[in-house]
Order: C-alpha cells, then sequence, then structure tokens
C-alpha cells in the first residue's frame, strides 16, 4: 500500500516537480529548500542550487534556518556576493525561483509588504527582499501562499506578475519575455496561469477538498481548468525524502511548535535549570 | 588610519568614540552573524535620532528600534515574530509614529551601498522595480529614492538609486587582527559593500589572530585595515544567531525572543533582562550559562570543517642563492661590490 501523507509533504513534493534537471533555482527557506533539496536528490542531479546571499551549488544536509545560512551545508562551491546574485539573475541565468505570497491578485502581482496603509500599516509585513527583482527577472517563478489572501487590488504592490494580464508583462519591455509566475501552491489547490489572459486558474485540487470552498476564498469569478483534477499523489520514495531530510517541515509548523516546546521543557528539567 | 597603530578596544570604547547621535549607522552583516554585541552597546549607550541602515532585519533592528535609538529605517526586510497574531518593535514604533521607514529591494539597497563602496553617486538598477509600489510609495527619501535615466549608449530607460555613504558601519566577522584587517566567509550578503561604503568602521570579530594568518589569507579579508576604525574580540558576538565556523544559530534562545517580541512589553522585559541587565558580552553569557546551562552552548558549537589550503607559496623568497649568490647575476654581495667599484659606478 502507498504511504500516507501531510498536506506539508504534498506541498513541498509538488513544488519539487516543477524543478527540472539542469537548471539553476534560488531557494528561500522553507519548503523551496526540501523542494530544492527532494529535486536534486531525486530527479534533477544537476540542479544548481543557491541563495541569494550569495551562496551558490549547494547540497543542504539539514533545512537551512534563513537565506544565509551555510551551516546547514557541508561546504559549497562558489561564494559570490549579493549583488552578483542579482545581476546574475539580471542577464537570464536564473531558471525558477520561489515567492511566498501574503497578497496576490487575478494576474499574479504580488504583496508582502503590508497589509492597510503603507504609512500607517494595520500589519507591516516582510518587505520584498529579493522578491521583486527576483520576480521580475527569473524565467519562471512559483509562488507559495499559506495564509495569504486573493485580493481584487492589493494593498502594496511589492512584485511583479502579469500586471494588467495578457500581453501586459511583455509589452512593457521591462522584462524578459516569457518571464513571470508559473504556478500558484496553496494549502487547497495548485493554481497555473492562462497562456493567453494571464489570469490564474485552479489547475489541481488537494484531496479532500471542494472547488466551491477554493472559490469562497477568491473575490472574482475564479475560472477552474477542464480537466481539474486532484494532485499528484506523491511517491513513497518522494515521502521518504522529505522525512529524512526535513522532518520539522513534513510534520508541519503547529506540530514541530508543540513538540520542540515539550523537547526544549523536559531538558531543561533533566539539566536542573 | 595608518596600518601600524593598535585598534584593539572594548564594545564601550569603540561605541562611545565612533557612534554619535544622529549618525546614519549601517548593520554591517547580513541575515547571517549579525553584529549583535555592538547593536546591544549601541543601545546601552542610549545613541539617538540615528537613521538604521539594515540590509535585512532580523532580531538586530528589532532592538535598535525599541531601545528608541532608530528614527529612520532603510531595509528591505523586517523580521515579524508569531506571524498574523504577532507583531514587531518596527511595526509598532510605525503606528506611534515614531519611526519612518524606507522600502528597497535586496538589490536595490545593496546597490546604494555598491555605489558609496566605489565613489559614485548612484547605481542602475533592475528596471522591473519601475511598475511597483516600491518605486511610487515614498516615505523621507522622497523624489531622491529613484530617478529615472536615459542610458547614453542604449537610450533605454534606466532606473538609478543614489550611493548611500553611512557615517559609521558596525560589523561582525570571524577573525581580524590588531590592525583591523578583516576576515569573514560564509554566506558574503553585502557584508563587504556595507562596511566599505561607510566612513567609519567598528569590527567586532570572534577572535583576533595573529597578521601572520592574515597574510596567509588575504582572500578571506572583506574589510582592509586601513579602513578600520576600532577592532573589538567578542567570543560569541553574534550570539543568538550563528557564525561559519564557530557556532550555529541558538534556536532556543531565539524562540524565546521572537516570543517576547510579540508584544512591546515582552521585548521590553528582554532587553531588560539581555541588554540592560548585562553590562557587556561576559555579563551576557555569565547570564546565560546561569539561566540555562552550560550544555546549550556546547550543543550549538561547531564541529570542523577546514577549507582546503590555497598555495600562496614562491619558488623563492631571496634574491640571494643558498651560496650567497645573486640569482640572475652569479655573483656574492662582496664580488658584486668589488666590480660596481671596478666600474667606477660609486660615488661619495
Amino acid at each position: 500500500m502507498a504511504k500516507r501523507y501531510t498536506l506539508d509533504e504534498l506541498l513541498i513534493i509538488t513544488a519539487a516537480r516543477e524543478i527540472k534537471d539542469g537548471e539553476n533555482i534560488i531557494l528561500g527557506v522553507g519548503l523551496p529548500t526540501t523542494a530544492g533539496a527532494m529535486a536534486k536528490a531525486l530527479h534533477a542531479p544537476n540542479a544548481t542550487l543557491m541563495m541569494e546571499s550569495g551562496i551558490l551549488d549547494i547540497q543542504p544536509l539539514v533545512p537551512p534556518n534563513h537565506i544565509a545560512d551555510a551551516h546547514s551545508c557541508r561546504g559549497f562551491s562558489y561564494a559570490t556576493d549579493l549583488f552578483s546574485m542579482f545581476t546574475m539573475t539580471y542577464r537570464g541565468y536564473v531558471d525558477v525561483c520561489f515567492l511566498g505570497v501574503a497578497q496576490i491578485d487575478r494576474f499574479g502581482n504580488i504583496n508582502t509588504t503590508v497589509i492597510g496603509d503603507y504609512f500607517a500599516p494595520k500589519m507591516r509585513l516582510p518587505g520584498s527582499g529579493g522578491a521583486a527583482d527576483f520576480l521580475s527577472y527569473a524565467k519562471k517563478t512559483i509562488l507559495t501562499m499559506r495564509g495569504g489572501e486573493f485580493v481584487n487590488k492589493l494593498d502594496y504592490f511589492t512584485s511583479p506578475g502579469y500586471l494588467d494580464g495578457g500581453d501586459s508583462r511583455d509589452a512593457s519591455g521591462l522584462f524578459p519575455k516569457g518571464s513571470g509566475p508559473v504556478m500558484l501552491l496553496t494549502t487547497k489547490g495548485v493554481f497555473r496561469f492562462d497562456e493567453k489572459t494571464k489570469e490564474l486558474y485552479l489547475a489541481k485540487v488537494h484531496p479532500g477538498v471542494s472547488v466551491d470552498s477554493i472559490r469562497k476564498d477568491v473575490p472574482w469569478d475564479l475560472k477552474v481548468a477542464d480537466d481539474l483534477s486532484e494532485t499528484d499523489r506523491p511517491t513513497d520514495e518522494e515521502i521518504d525524502f522529505v522525512r529524512r531530510f526535513a522532518p520539522t517541515e513534513a510534520v508541519g509548523r503547529k506540530l514541530m511548535y508543540e513538540l520542540g516546546l515539550t523537547n526544549a521543557f523536559n531538558k531543561a528539567l533533566a539539566r536542573g535549570k | 588610519m595608518s596600518q601600524s597603530q593598535n585598534k584593539v578596544m572594548t564594545a564601550q570604547e569603540a561605541i562611545r568614540r565612533f557612534v554619535h547621535d544622529n549618525d546614519h549607522l549601517v548593520i554591517g552583516n547580513y541575515t547571517v552573524g549579525t553584529c549583535a554585541e555592538l547593536v546591544f552597546e549601541v543601545i546601552r549607550q542610549q545613541k539617538k535620532g540615528l537613521t538604521l541602515y539594515s540590509q535585512s532585519g532580523v532580531f538586530d533592528v528589532e532592538v535598535l528600534v525599541a531601545g528608541g535609538c532608530v528614527d529612520r529605517l532603510v531595509t528591505t526586510y523586517v523580521y515579524r515574530a508569531g506571524g498574523k497574531e504577532g507583531g514587531s518593535a518596527v511595526e509598532r514604533a510605525m503606528r506611534a509614529g515614531t519611526l519612518q521607514m524606507e522600502d528597497y529591494t535586496n538589490f536595490q539597497y545593496n546597490a546604494r551601498m555598491v555605489a558609496g563602496m566605489h565613489g559614485f553617486s548612484f547605481m542602475q538598477v533592475l528596471e522591473g522595480a519601475m511598475v511597483t509600489d516600491l518605486f511610487k510609495k515614498r516615505s523621507f527619501m522622497g523624489e531622491d529614492k529613484y530617478k529615472v535615466i536615459s542610458c547614453p549608449y542604449t537610450g533605454k530607460q534606466i532606473l538609478t538609486v543614489p550611493a548611500a555613504n553611512p557615517d559609521v558601519c558596525i560589523v561582525h566577522v570571524q577573525r581580524a587582527d590588531r590592525f583591523g584587517n578583516a576576515q569573514y566567509w560564509g554566506a558574503l550578503g553585502s557584508v563587504a559593500s556595507a562596511s566599505l561604503a561607510s566612513k567609519r568602521i567598528i569590527v567586532s570579530c570572534e577572535e583576533i589572530v595573529e597578521h601572520d594568518i592574515i597574510q596567509s589569507s588575504p582572500h578571506l579579508t572583506v574589510i582592509p585595515g586601513y579602513r578600520v576604525d576600532a577592532v573589538v574580540e567578542i567570543p560569541f558576538g553574534a550570539h543568538p544567531t550563528e557564525v561559519l565556523g564557530y557556532y550555529n544559530l541558538d534556536r532556543v534562545m531565539y524562540a524565546l525572543f521572537f516570543m517576547a517580541d510579540m508584544t512591546g512589553d515582552g521585548l521590553n522585559a528582554w532587553m531588560d533582562e539581555w541588554i540592560y541587565g548585562c553590562r557587556d558580552r561576559h555579563a551576557y553569557l555569565d547570564h546565560y550559562m546561569a539561566k540555562h546551562g552550560a550544555e546549550l552552548l556546547d550543543a550549538i558549537r561547531v564541529k570542523s570543517y577546514y577549507s582546503a589550503p590555497a598555495n600562496y607559496g614562491a619558488a623563492f623568497t631571496s634574491c640571494w642563492d643558498n651560496e650567497g649568490k645573486e640569482r640572475t647575476m652569479g655573483v656574492t654581495l662582496a664580488e658584486m661590490e668589488k666590480i660596481m667599484e671596478e666600474r667606477g659606478l660609486l660615488n661619495g
């Protein structure tokens, strides 16, 4: 019988399958790193994994704490600076990057800066970091959204997706032709962008999720693929890899904190602290 | 600053002498191994009115803002503790109207430092950002946040940012010599440009090493001694963040910080305990070990994994061979002097 899997495992593995052998990948922390490590281990051995802090061709051994975590691997092949990481992206050497999303509109434009007014924020989010430049110049971008929202109008436009849809991104002359987001992965399903209109549509639903529950999250009339199906099942090999490489990712944040706090507490008790 | 000068001093002295109220202060580290103890000392000395530059804020920006040191923040990324339900010192200060913030992308921020480092007045950045609110919404930088020019060669519209030359940089590295030659390795980020763009540089390091160590590994030196004003040896100077080759991130301490940071009162209590309550890093480490035990620090010490040595050797280090003969002319020094006399080359 095939192995059963958590939602977190499904998301990681679905993202990992977007990475093709030989591609250059900019990773972020969490899901992207685990996805990258899995791809490299299982189906894309010649992928080059890099982080914007300037560590390149890494083979992470444990999940990194952040994007400058050289402690997560035993050495790496090329040390450069942040400036060169972005000029390398600008010149077209980055195939795939991953980006977390707080707000997304129907054409894949992204907000990661603020909820509410920019100058008097209801909630101040991290900001752009590398996002705006990566989404501009990586050949393709994989978006992930957990706890974010679909909106008609972004509170703040941090990173460019397909602008006003159609050919507006290419027509602007500001971006490499054909670049942009290719997929949005949420806790409920997989979305892609219509080839012509560049509008988000629902391509796959995760097991146990109804299309109606997804429609409720989207403030416009969401289009659904004619061939809508359930998100492809992970293989046992993929699940095994994720569990061994990133056990804390496999169980999900909530369970990690619960078990982690109990463990820290018990250890402190044992030390008499 | 002359190379021969010994610049070793305490964090107290370095911050007192080289960080002034209303300075533009840049944190040289990016995400990893932040200059925690230098940051703490800025807060203890109650520096005011700073314009803070931070490539990516971790807990360092949070405590500087909560400590009332910062009026203006230039950054690309700020931390948020605890997701939606949580908060941050930056968010609380913005809501209270005590902090102004200017957002850039990672590259744009760094491009300002790179321009400053090289003495240029501006730098070209990636034009895609022109369609975003980064370009449209401007805080205290106003018109000077970005300017668009036309490329003199292609005619293309080019997005630019102005150079930044902060008054002072505080930065933590693995090792330095007493002259200030600072060696840093791992995720290079923007450590070199942030440091070299600045007018004054305070380096803290895990260890001060002999000059000879630096000379044998110049590829690791990111800040040359002649640019450095102060060198401070602070073991565990980046704790609870990590330093490659020394220690890992202290996840327990980090988690406790971010739980505290979710509220203003929580963060104040944390700062009372760990910053104001500890006069220096020794006191901080003593307090840490008294509270958590030495085991937690031992658990994050690294196992060594040395870089393969690069061979800086040469065929010889003297013009005179083992027999005392000059390598090109084949004569001894005495013979050479005799010939110079005979040829009438000597005066005086």
